[in-house]
């Protein structure tokens, strides 16, 4: 019984338990390890040289993550294609469940308690999201991509989460939401014309949405456009954070050695704002080899969505790649000043636990598509 | 490692299986091929995003820290070689840094304007104009300035360069340019009241800055920075926290002090409210006083420390001594009481832990006023404390002193002393029974720093435990920090009104720990004035409420960038280490001799 739930009962291109840890892309593995050993160089920094309280919790919490990765990446495929739109509705009657019972914390209700363990199911909504376009997708024909009444679903797909996260309120993983889903229907093929017309609307609705955000929302993305009209309030973050990269010049002031962090002028510097820590302390040079590796990164996670044989594969990691890809580039943009502050922390680095985990199921979903590669799965699946 | 994605043939987004299955095959191809172009067109759209998002990122991490560098490089060159522009670096006044040699005072170049008035034909022309550049001047004492046929009058004081562009501009007749410079304070009033201020002319006026003037403006020195003891983690910390304290209870001000007990090295020291001290004469005069060298006050119970140390050395009690306090004292109009009365017998610890006042004032008759007196002064509390600061106030000695006055002071009444003089004091009764006076100034690390002893070795050890029992059950519980052995005693006084007469809901609260007591090493003060209870209190606003978790916060974050190791206060070792192994409180009964 629980084989045929893993998906071995399929004759033919089932692989042992052991070939399959073989096959896990093991260069993949280590830069992720790699990267998430800087940010505990840089926790430890920013604890003014401790362990304590913010590098040994994130070393725990990296070492369950890997263990969750290696899981997923073990599973077959195909279970993850199967229950896509189980996962998906799970994730979206929980996320309708924290609108009604959720935890309200730092002014926004996004955490549930189930028992022992909470939750954030906007962040399960992420994956859930990849998987279940993926299916989508992986069922349609080129033709069908192109006609109109097929992309009802999808869109609505994306839409129904987004607004949801959008309520709690959270800008930052809608918005996030939006971009993973409209990637993958740019990627799909969907017509250019299309997309044109939805951001011309978006366009034309700016002004509405911007009535309609929160004040402290609004206040952000005026004090973007113009810091240092309240450099002591809402400007703060974002000037404290560019004097601290500003400050680390080209090799930057040595490990441990970090000011503007370690005096607690800037703020939020061990979780959203941990590559200003690090530039500070590495200057220019150690930021630019902390994005070299996580173009590194998104080079592996391209490279594995091209080489797999089926469309559902390629669909998932191009998902997780563009998912990695908007968490990193808005955060860095974010601190250096070129996109306004939302909370987006910096893949694998930030301290904290739930986003860690959504990158690490993530992480175990491409790997799981580079383990799977050569199989092929047929496009109507009615049949397993 | 890319090397395994050996064949990266792009797979065609249908596979062969369906095509087959479809009537009219070449029709179908020819929609196939569009589709894989176009699946293919975006992913490699796709990887130049990712490849222009890079450029993006390392433009702007690039245009960020790159110019930083390359305008400091050179320009502390030129502050090297000096003569490169004329000016001689010997002109400047020294420039002041905390012991880490982070800056806290420097000095900006800038033009001052000044006129030779007799090449001045038009005063009334000439002042005019020069309003339109500088709009705030007040016009009449302008042109009485101007017309008062001087060679040298000062017209406007430190400009900065465009001001000084655009008078230039104008292009008037005997108006010059001197240059200057000017103090500058960049962490604004992080240190205020130890550094102080200069006036316009760079002449300290107040702190540091006044007290060792001569030695800022020494040119034999010059480009030497002066090393402070303060560490400026250390001093944000403590002002943070303190701070903080002070808005939530509600109080009119607050301070702390942070001592290094073994050298007397002041490593933090905050009165607030504060101020910026380019502006010093904008702030207040509250703001303005120093809570922590100049206002003297009553501090309460933080004085059984000093006196139950007192009855120790002088051997008028053991630690296993015990004491009447089953009814509160009468002593002619005087009623001595016990905030948390217990109305038995207290053993000397159970004096201190319960801090009873009545146990306290029995224990100091004991010694009576003449050893009380030469005590309190050998630990300096009678005369004025030595600090390099101006601004220290002088204690409040009783002129008449009796045994009323030794009851009342040995519970911290009738005495009025500095929260710095307690700090002096408690740290010498803590480190060993060495007295150090404090310094603000750096003192050569690994020199042993010579003092005066005070207490016995062995009546130091009792005291540090003593004040653990307070901590770890007594009335400071919540200066308790987890991983570190926090000692320390509180301290509620009522303040006294303008018209004599204690006022029973103005309070004073205070605070003062020692850490970590197996390597004494720090001794932290924290004082509100006029702290209010809130509902998380219940309503109390006396120092175990506020000013205790006041410094145990401030020790949570100044004890790792110190270095303290920590250890586990809860394992047996530490336990029977502190343990004062005094179990049976009325072993030895002692009857005190009022």
């Amino acid at each position: 019984m629980l084989a045929m739930w893993l998906g071995f009962d399929d004759q033919g291109d089932r692989l042992s338990l052991g070939r399959k840890l073989w096959e896990i892309n093991w260069g993949f593995v280590l830069l992720v390890v790699l990267l998430a050993s800087v940010g505990f160089a840089v926790l430890y920094s920013a604890a003014g040289g401790d362990l304590d309280p913010w590098a040994s919790r994130q070393i725990t919490r990296f070492g369950v993550g890997v263990l969750l990765m290696l899981t997923v990446a073990v599973i077959d495929i195909r279970v993850s294609l199967r229950f896509a739109y189980v996962f998906y509705a799970i994730s979206l009657v929980l996320l309708v469940a924290v609108e009604l019972v959720g935890k309200v914390g730092m002014g926004a209700q996004r955490w549930l308690h189930l028992g022992v363990i909470q939750i954030q199911p906007s962040e399960l909504m992420k994956i859930s999201l990849i998987l279940a376009l993926g299916r989508y997708f992986h069922g349609l024909s080129i033709e069908d991509v192109g006609r109109l009444r097929w992309l009802i679903v999808p869109v609505v797909m994306c839409l129904a989460p987004a607004v949801l996260v959008m309520k709690q309120p959270d800008l930052g993983t809608a918005l996030m939401l939006l971009s993973i889903g409209g990637a993958l229907l740019f990627l799909v093929g969907v017509r250019i014309w299309k997309f044109a017309t939805v951001i011309a609307l978006g366009l034309v609705m700016l002004p509405i949405a911007y009535a309609k955000l929160h004040d402290y929302q609004r206040r952000r993305i005026e004090i973007f456009l113009d810091p240092e009209q309240d450099p002591l309030g809402a400007g703060y973050h974002i000037l404290q954070s560019k004097i601290a990269l500003g400050s680390g010049g080209m090799f930057g002031k040595g490990y441990l050695q970090g000011t503007q962090s370690h005096l607690s002028f800037l703020p939020e510097h061990h979780t959203d704002f941990i590559f200003t820590t690090l530039a500070e302390e590495f200057g220019m040079v150690g930021g630019l080899v902390l994005i070299s590796l996580y173009v590194l990164l998104l080079i592996y996670g391209y490279a594995i969505a091209f080489r797999s044989r089926s469309q559902y594969g390629r669909l998932v990691g191009l998902g997780v790649t563009v998912m990695l890809f908007v968490y990193f580039y808005v955060n860095i943009a974010m601190v250096s000043g070129l996109l306004p502050v939302v909370g987006i922390p910096l893949p694998l680095l930030s301290y904290g636990g739930t986003a860690m985990m959504t990158l690490m199921m993530g992480f175990g979903l491409l790997l799981s598509v580079y383990v799977h590669r050569d199989i092929e799965i047929p496009r109507r699946i009615g049949g397993i | 490692m890319i090397g395994r994605f050996r064949k990266p043939k792009p797979k065609p987004t249908c596979t062969p299986a369906d095509i087959s299955a479809r009537p009219s095959l070449v029709k179908l191809d020819g929609r196939m091929k569009e589709a894989v172009e176009t699946g293919r067109g975006r992913l490699v759209f796709g990887g130049m995003l990712f490849a222009g998002v890079f450029v993006v990122l390392v433009g702007r991490l690039a245009w960020l820290t790159v110019p930083a560098s390359l305008v400091s490089e050179p320009s502390m060159a030129r502050g090297d070689g000096g003569s490169a522009r004329g000016f001689a670096p010997a002109m400047e006044r020294r420039t002041i840094t905390d012991r880490n040699g982070t800056m806290i005072a420097t000095n900006l170049r800038m033009a001052s304007l000044y006129a030779d008035t007799r090449q001045i034909g038009n005063p009334d022309e000439t002042a005019n104009r020069l309003l339109t550049v500088l709009p705030d001047l007040p016009r009449e004492e302008l042109v009485g300035r101007l017309g008062s046929g001087k060679s040298f009058v000062w017209l406007k004081r430190n400009l900065t360069p465009r001001q000084q562009y655009e008078i230039n501009r104008l292009g008037l007749p005997g108006l010059m340019f001197q240059d200057e410079e000017r103090r500058l304070y960049p962490l604004g009033p992080l240190a205020v009241h130890v550094v102080g201020y200069t006036d316009i002319d760079r002449r300290g006026i107040s702190g540091i800055e006044q007290t060792l003037d001569e030695e800022l403006r020494d040119t034999a020195k010059a480009g030497e920075p002066l090393e402070l003891a303060l560490d400026l983690r250390v001093q944000h910390a403590l002002r943070d926290e303190i701070g903080r304290s002070v808005e939530y209870f509600d109080a009119i001000g607050g301070g702390g002090l942070v001592l290094d007990i073994n050298t007397g090295e002041v490593l933090g020291l905050v009165s607030l409210p504060d101020f910026d001290p380019i502006r010093p004469g904008t702030a207040s005069d509250e703001a303005r006083f120093n809570r922590i060298t100049l206002g003297v006050y009553e501090m309460g119970s933080t004085m059984k420390t000093i006196n139950t140390a007192m009855v120790l050395e002088n051997g008028n009690a053991k630690i296993n001594s015990s004491y009447d306090a089953s009814r509160p004292i009468v002593v002619g109009r005087f009623t001595i009481k016990d905030d948390h009365a217990k109305n038995r017998w207290l053993t000397v610890p159970e004096i201190y832990k319960y801090s009873s006042n009545i146990g306290s004032a029995k224990m100091a008759v004991e010694a009576g006023p003449a050893v009380q007196r030469a005590f309190l002064d050998r630990l300096g509390l009678l005369k004025k404390a030595q600090i390099e600061l101006p601004e220290v106030g002088a204690p409040l000695v009783p002129r008449n002193w009796k045994t009323v006055e030794t009851m009342t002071i040995s519970f911290g009444h009738g005495l009025s002393i500095s929260p710095l003089q307690l700090g002096v004091a408690t740290a010498a009764i803590a480190n060993g029974g060495i007295l150090r006076p404090a310094t603000l100034l750096k003192r050569p690390e690994g020199v042993a720093v010579p003092g005066t002893r005070v207490v016995r070795p062995d009546v130091s050890d009792l005291m540090r435990k003593l004040m653990y029992l307070v901590v770890d059950e007594g009335t400071g519980k919540q200066a308790a920090v987890d991983g570190y052995l926090v000692g320390g005693k509180t301290g509620t006084s009522e303040k006294v009104g303008a018209h004599g007469g204690y006022m029973r809901k103005k309070l004073m609260t205070s605070f003062v720990g020692v850490f970590p007591l197996n390597k004494p090493r720090y001794l932290v003060i924290g004082v509100l004035d006029e702290p209010k209870g809130r509902k998380e209190t219940y309503g109390f606003a006396t120092a175990g409420w506020n000013s205790a978790p006041t410094v145990g916060r401030v020790i949570s974050r100044i004890a790792p960038i110190l270095g303290v190791e920590p250890v586990d206060d809860n394992s047996p070792q530490v336990q029977q280490v502190m343990s004062l192994g005094v179990h049976a409180p009325q072993s030895e009964k002692k009857i005190a001799s009022n």
